[in-house]
């Protein structure tokens, strides 16, 4: 179909109830990177947008920004009780070093030193929650019915070797082991390759020191058009395209399901 | 919906040239920087979901899913050129919408899949201003000139996620008819939209 007898179309796309085989066209075209089908399901997802923002004003409770930076670390959770001990151990903590701050400046040192490990416990956490959010990802990744595995690195000497796990609503999983060290400018970044297409940046990450790595890109995947997973060494920024040989390249195709 | 009602919603959704750096942060895990997506789109979110689900428990269970989703997902949005507002407010209608589908044990084969429009690169080059007053107020004032039977199909498809063989079924019409309905609706607001939208 040509893009003048899809044009009726783009909203309908947009509010996800177009219908075949003309969301499929739509689909083909946005692939392909036609224009004029680019620009028109923009101007409807731009209506859909307006759509949204048009619904009766209503307001959260302030619970809620609370949640949702506790999800990430930056706010403790306060009715958490499995984070409970930790905040108790904490706020403790704070107040013997109050104290001593106050009561004694003999203990002054101790007092600093209690801060510290205070202020620690509190980057812990945030890590800790952090990486929960990392691991349901990929947990939800493996656990995708429809997620696809495939192996890299088994044939090398001393190889960059694992496995990543794509699932075309979830995203991808990358588990890798024998990375080398990278400089301390450089990272590794994450490429999804599509065929006959420029690769997609999928995120960076680092290793750790016994080489290890996991790491996750949420989101779906478009399986078809999709050829394989790769992994090249960037400098810290990270590169809108590859400036390196790859040292990992997984190949979907012929991956088992 | 009257100005002191809308004005706040408005406030909420201004997205403005900083989106760029605070994209930029998001990207760099700055956990500050999603208090700041939270304080700029949270409460458009939440009334968007609160709409589609009508449950503020659910609703913040649905918009704290949504923005962790965008916080995991931040990396596919490009800083110089995407649209973070309008392209939250699509993951968090999806979220919703997944959710009443689930909830009502609708078909999902009947149903059309969602995620394709909440994919963050169709939200390059957006006008950054998309969200802004007037042109809310705009696709306002065209749902209310729509004739009762076409407001309803777009609310319907927007709101509830229905495609329009379900559209049928739930108003008891044939799906030619919903399918004009539809046409004809879509078409208004286009005609509607339109210039305020590329003016933008």
């Amino acid at each position: 179909m040509n893009c003048d007898q899809l044009r009726e179309h783009y909203e309908l796309y947009a509010l996800g109830i177009a219908e075949e085989p003309e969301r499929g066209e739509i689909r083909d075209h946005l692939n392909r990177g036609c224009e004029v089908c680019g620009a028109g399901v923009k101007r409807a997802l731009e209506t859909t947008a307006l759509l949204g923002a048009s619904a009766p004003a209503a307001q959260p409770s302030p619970q809620l920004r609370r949640r949702i930076l506790a999800s990430v670390g930056l706010e403790p959770r306060r009715f958490g009780l499995a984070w409970a001990p930790v905040w108790a151990m904490a706020a403790l903590l704070l107040v013997v070093a109050a104290y001593f701050t106050v009561s004694n400046r003999r203990y002054a040192d101790d007092a600093a030193r209690l801060r510290d490990q205070s202020a620690r416990l509190r980057d812990q956490m945030r890590a800790q929650t952090a990486e929960i959010v990392r691991l349901t990802e990929a947990f939800a990744i493996l656990s995708g019915p429809s997620t696809t595995e495939a192996s890299f690195g088994g044939q090398q000497p001393r190889p960059p070797h694992g496995k990543v796990f794509v699932s075309p609503s979830r995203g991808v999983l990358l588990i890798a082991s024998n990375l080398p060290r990278t400089a301390a400018d450089k990272i590794y970044e994450m490429w999804i390759i599509p065929k006959g297409a420029k690769p997609v940046p999928a995120g960076l990450f680092q290793s750790q020191d016994d080489g290890s790595a996991m790491h996750v890109r949420s989101g779906t995947v478009d399986m078809a058009s999709t050829a394989a997973i790769a992994v090249t060494v960037e400098n810290q920024a990270g590169a809108d395209q590859p400036t390196t040989k790859p040292l990992i390249v997984a190949q979907l195709s012929g991956a088992t399901p | 919906m009257c100005a002191g009602v809308i004005l706040p919603l408005i406030m909420a959704v201004y997205a403005g040239p900083e989106d760029r750096a605070l994209i930029e942060r998001l990207k760099r895990r700055d956990p500050q920087a999603l208090a700041e997506l939270y304080d700029r789109y949270g409460r458009a979110a939440y009334s968007l979901v609160l709409r589609v689900v009508r449950d503020q428990s659910l609703a913040e269970d649905l918009v704290q899913e949504t923005f962790l989703r965008v916080w995991n997902r931040v990396h596919s949005i490009d800083s110089e050129r995407g649209a973070i507002g309008p392209w939250l407010l699509a993951v968090a209608r999806n979220r919703a919408i997944d959710y009443l589908r689930s909830s009502a044990g609708r078909d999902r084969n009947a149903a059309v899949e969602l995620d394709e429009s909440d994919h963050a690169p169709l939200y390059r080059e957006m006008e950054a201003g998309i969200l802004l007053s007037d042109q809310v107020r705009r696709v306002k004032a065209a749902m209310e000139k729509l004739a009762p039977n076409h407001r309803t199909v777009v609310e319907l498809a927007y709101f509830e996620g229905l495609s329009q063989p379900e559209m049928s079924a739930k108003m008891g019409q044939p799906l030619g008819t919903i399918k004009t309905w539809v046409r004809t609706a879509l078409q208004s607001l286009r005609d509607e939209l339109g210039v305020a939208v590329s003016s933008s």
